[in-house]
């Protein structure tokens, strides 16, 4: 409202009910700033949620233990928010928590703010999406960024948006990179000492992946580095050393369209400065076009926090030729194994193997299968850090139509997707969102068509058991071995929490958002949603009590890319809306008051 | 609300209606509802609105120009006027039975009060121009536009022509000196969709601020525009001096507008 209504002295007349009408209409109070030491402090305040992966280290541990393995049976809903329309496409964001409202993003580049008390809507943004826009797997987001005054979060047409957190209002916006090119944009953002920090989407697009640093109150880039080699970055605008040495691990020309997206983005190691991002495959996906290593693909890169410059990379495939994208995150975490404590990092790659790093050097600790079946490798050498192929490419097609097909397990969509693992410090151990499946894959020729699909490549896939494809496995860092499993008929596509109250959370497409007991994976309790989660659990503390909430609404890649799977996921209903849940408290029933 | 705000201006207004007696003039009309020429079911609405507590009058020095009946439903040419008033301070148009009944608000700092725009008409409603006058004062005038409707409804032509998603708020304009009033007419369009947010599935999208400024970057005139303006926006402005000027604004996503137009 814009208009001026004290004009005359007849306004001083009104006064008292001037005052009524105006209590609606005062400028709104600003919000409590989101300071780099809170956010540095995230995962030890129960009250507030400021990150995605509920710290720098994205453990998705809470510390809260009013829910526990004992009192979980009573957890109820609290509220229900409908993120409305037509879109009711995947939710796979996780809520942000901060003085009195909570940041949820959506399907189709949205988001919301939500009233922490009520679950009311606060105010809602929805950004103007072109026609043209190119996302590879769904038009999903998986969360925003807080800081200072603002939430920030990426669009599907590659842009930024930072918006402030009371008004809703636009205050910078940034495009990323031309999504006519095939980038796109669906991870949550991090924040790193008033550093914004994205990646980019676009792999099946023969993009050049790329890390970027801004300022994140005003948006201006700071640095980038590409996670292709041959590829110039920068800092300050100055040229600042190219990443690798152009055409060593690749051949020609074909690095200029390498992919390796950074499509999940990235953690923070605070103590190394580090920032770890998962890359994704290289382009296209047909291997015999890029004989070599093609790094930094399917990789786990560190990247100096200040420098903008790589630190160490540990490649999970090297020349990729199965979509073994590594974008997978890299969780940092103290091992104790043998009386010693170890700087480690762990991640669930996407080829089957849960490596443990360690994360100061990018040392290979071990690597361990967390899933039944690998075809293409039979183990990693510890040694030098590469997997032990086992003959499991398919066929060259030359100037054929189409090279021979072989079957490989993991799938393409992987023995762990883009779903986020959960680490207990309490247990010791990952709870691995993992999937058993396989595919038929063989190679056809590309070439190169700005904003067109960049494969050389045809698949199927299946799932390896009639039972079950999802499987939430508990590893053991330190030995590598499966503690516990939960089997669940279709494949596992939402994020995992874990509390200091003994508990698991995860979702599933059959609509349940379940809880596990954390040491024995005993299931304890479920409800459904109504629609698929494939969302992130997350929890708060508010006025003494204990909340989980988490986003549901079916999508993410699978429903795409159907074959067999198809089967065990076709009859699921489309949803869209944020739950939150609390423990049941008897007596008097207490009804809202607003 | 508005009924509340209503009854408690007539109950001011009564109490003060011995003291306004004495007065002549506008004092006497502030708190009140003129009675609308033009007839219109959402006077009452559009008067508690924006001008409540504000002395109004209608004028017929404020020219509203459309044509009487809309031939495009999203694309309907108005030009505003009020030559002889002077100190025009604030120019306000609104459409009272749209479903957004704010089309801009202009302050021409620096300009003649008036503008030539295009808007979407959803149905057949009243059109008026209210320009605030350096002493407080409203004057209004308005006309009757006569339409088919669903303009705002419809998904504007962005949805089909993809011209904007690669020139978003590219600018390109005109001007014309005149002269012997030394003013100079300025016009330009901005490549923008404009969505209004009621097509179903597509979320609003337009500009919600124009400044045009002078070689030295002193402001010459502001322009907030709202949802009805048409996809594509054109429009007239008649500014005093002459020179370049330099056009900046940006809309509710956050894109900015930056232009220079010169002569």
């Amino acid at each position: 409202m814009n208009h001026k209504i004290e004009r005359t002295s007849i306004a001083r007349a009104v006064g008292l009910i001037g005052l009524a009408a105006a209590a609606s209409a005062l400028p709104a109070v600003a919000a409590v700033p989101v300071t780099d030491a809170m956010i540095a402090n995230d995962q030890n305040t129960p009250n507030d949620v400021l990150t995605v992966g509920m710290g720098f280290s994205g453990q998705r541990f809470s510390t809260s233990t009013q829910i526990n393995s004992d009192t979980v049976v009573d957890l109820v809903p609290a509220w229900s928010f409908s993120m409305g329309g037509e879109k009711q496409r995947g939710q796979e964001t996780q809520a942000l928590v901060h003085d009195g409202k909570i940041f949820i993003t959506g399907s189709y580049s949205r988001l919301w703010a939500l009233d922490q008390k009520t679950g009311a809507k606060l105010w809602s943004y929805e950004h103007r999406l072109p026609e043209g826009i190119v996302p590879c797997c769904d038009v999903v987001n998986r969360g925003a960024a807080l800081y200072d005054n603002l939430v920030i979060f990426g669009t599907l047409d590659a842009k930024l948006v930072a918006l402030d957190q009371t008004t809703g209002k636009v205050v910078w916006t940034e495009t990323i990179a031309d999504f006519k090119g095939g980038y796109s944009y669906t991870a949550a953002p991090l924040i790193v000492k008033g550093k914004l920090i994205t990646g980019v989407s676009g792999g099946e697009f023969g993009v050049v992946g790329r890390v970027e640093a801004r300022d994140a109150k005003t948006g201006k880039m700071v640095w980038t580095r590409p996670t292709v080699e041959g590829h110039m970055g920068y800092l300050n605008g100055k040229e600042n050393g190219v990443s690798g040495k152009t055409n060593a691990t690749w051949p020609g020309d074909l690095w200029k369209t390498g992919g390796a997206a950074t499509w999940l983005g990235c953690t923070y190691g605070a103590d190394t400065n580090q920032i770890y991002c998962g890359t994704g495959n290289p382009a296209p996906w047909n291997a015999f076009t890029r004989p070599g290593d093609n790094l930094y693909s399917t990789s786990t890169v560190a990247i100096n926090a200040d420098t903008g410059k790589i630190e160490w990379s540990y490649q999970g495939t090297p020349n990729d030729h199965w979509d073994f994208d590594g974008v997978n995150e890299f969780i940092s975490f103290d091992m104790k194994k043998d009386g010693k404590t170890v700087k480690a990092g762990a991640k669930a790659d996407r080829n089957g193997f849960f490596y443990v790093l360690n994360r100061t050097d990018g040392k290979l600790l071990s690597a361990s299968p967390f899933v039944t079946k690998q075809t293409w490798a039979s183990g990693v050498d510890l040694k030098t850090g590469r997997p032990i192929e086992s003959n499991n490419r398919p066929g060259n097609p030359g100037s054929g139509e189409k090279g021979s097909a072989v079957f490989a397990a993991p799938s393409f969509l992987g023995g762990k997707n883009w779903m986020p693992m959960a680490y207990s410090g309490q247990t010791g151990l990952f709870y691995v969102p993992a999937n058993e499946w396989g595919m038929d894959i063989w190679n056809e020729p590309i070439t190169y068509k700005k904003g067109a699909a960049y494969l050389g490549a045809g698949f199927t896939i299946k799932p390896l058991y009639d039972d079950y494809i999802g499987a939430l496995r508990a590893m053991d860092p330190a030995t590598g071995k499966v503690v516990w499993e939960y089997k669940n008929p279709a494949p596992l596509w939402g994020g995992v929490m874990t509390t200091a109250g003994n508990l698991v959370f995860t979702g599933t497409p059959e609509g349940f958002l379940k809880a596990f007991d954390a040491k024995t994976g005993k299931e304890l309790w479920k409800f459904q949603t109504g629609s698929g989660v494939v969302g992130q659990p997350t929890t708060w503390e508010m006025d003494g009590e204990q909340y989980i909430g988490v986003a549901s609404g079916w999508g993410g890649a699978v429903p795409l890319w159907g074959g067999e799977v198809a089967k065990k996921v076709k009859d699921i209903s489309q949803g869209g809306s944020f739950w939150v849940f609390k423990l049941h408290k008897s007596g008097k029933a207490t009804v809202a008051q607003n | 609300m508005n009924e509340v705000a209503g009854r408690a201006a007539q109950r001011v207004a009564r109490m003060i209606g011995a003291a306004a007696c004495l007065l002549s003039g506008f004092a006497a009309l502030a708190a009140e509802r003129p009675v609308d020429p033009l007839n219109s079911p959402g006077w009452s609405t559009i008067h508690g609105r924006y001008f409540k507590d504000q002395t109004v009058v209608f004028d017929e020095r404020v020219k509203v120009m459309a044509p009487s009946a809309a031939e495009n439903p999203l694309d309907v040419p108005v030009q505003i006027d009020a030559d002889g008033l002077a100190d025009v301070e604030q120019v306000l148009v609104v459409a009272d039975l749209n479903p957004i009944q704010k089309i801009l608000s202009y302050e021409p700092t620096r300009a003649l009060p008036s503008l030539s725009f295009r808007f979407k008409v959803e149905q057949s409603t009243p059109i008026r121009a209210a320009m605030r006058t350096k002493d407080g004062v409203w004057h209004v005038g308005g006309v009757w536009l006569s339409a088919a409707g669903g303009g705002c409804t419809t998904p504007s032509h962005g949805s089909a022509d993809p011209l904007w998603q690669t020139h978003l708020n590219e600018v390109s304009g005109r001007l014309w000196p005149k002269a012997d009033s030394n003013t100079q007419r300025l016009r330009l369009r901005v490549v923008h969709p404009m969505d209004t947010g009621l097509a179903s599935g597509i979320p609003a999208f337009y500009i919600d601020r124009l400044v045009i400024s002078d070689a030295q970057g002193e402001q010459i005139a502001r322009l907030n525009t709202y949802e009805p303006i048409s996809e594509n926006p054109v429009l007239s402005f008649d500014l005093k001096g002459s020179g370049p000027v330099r056009i900046t604004g940006g809309d509710i996503q956050g894109n900015k507008i930056a232009a220079e137009i010169r002569p």
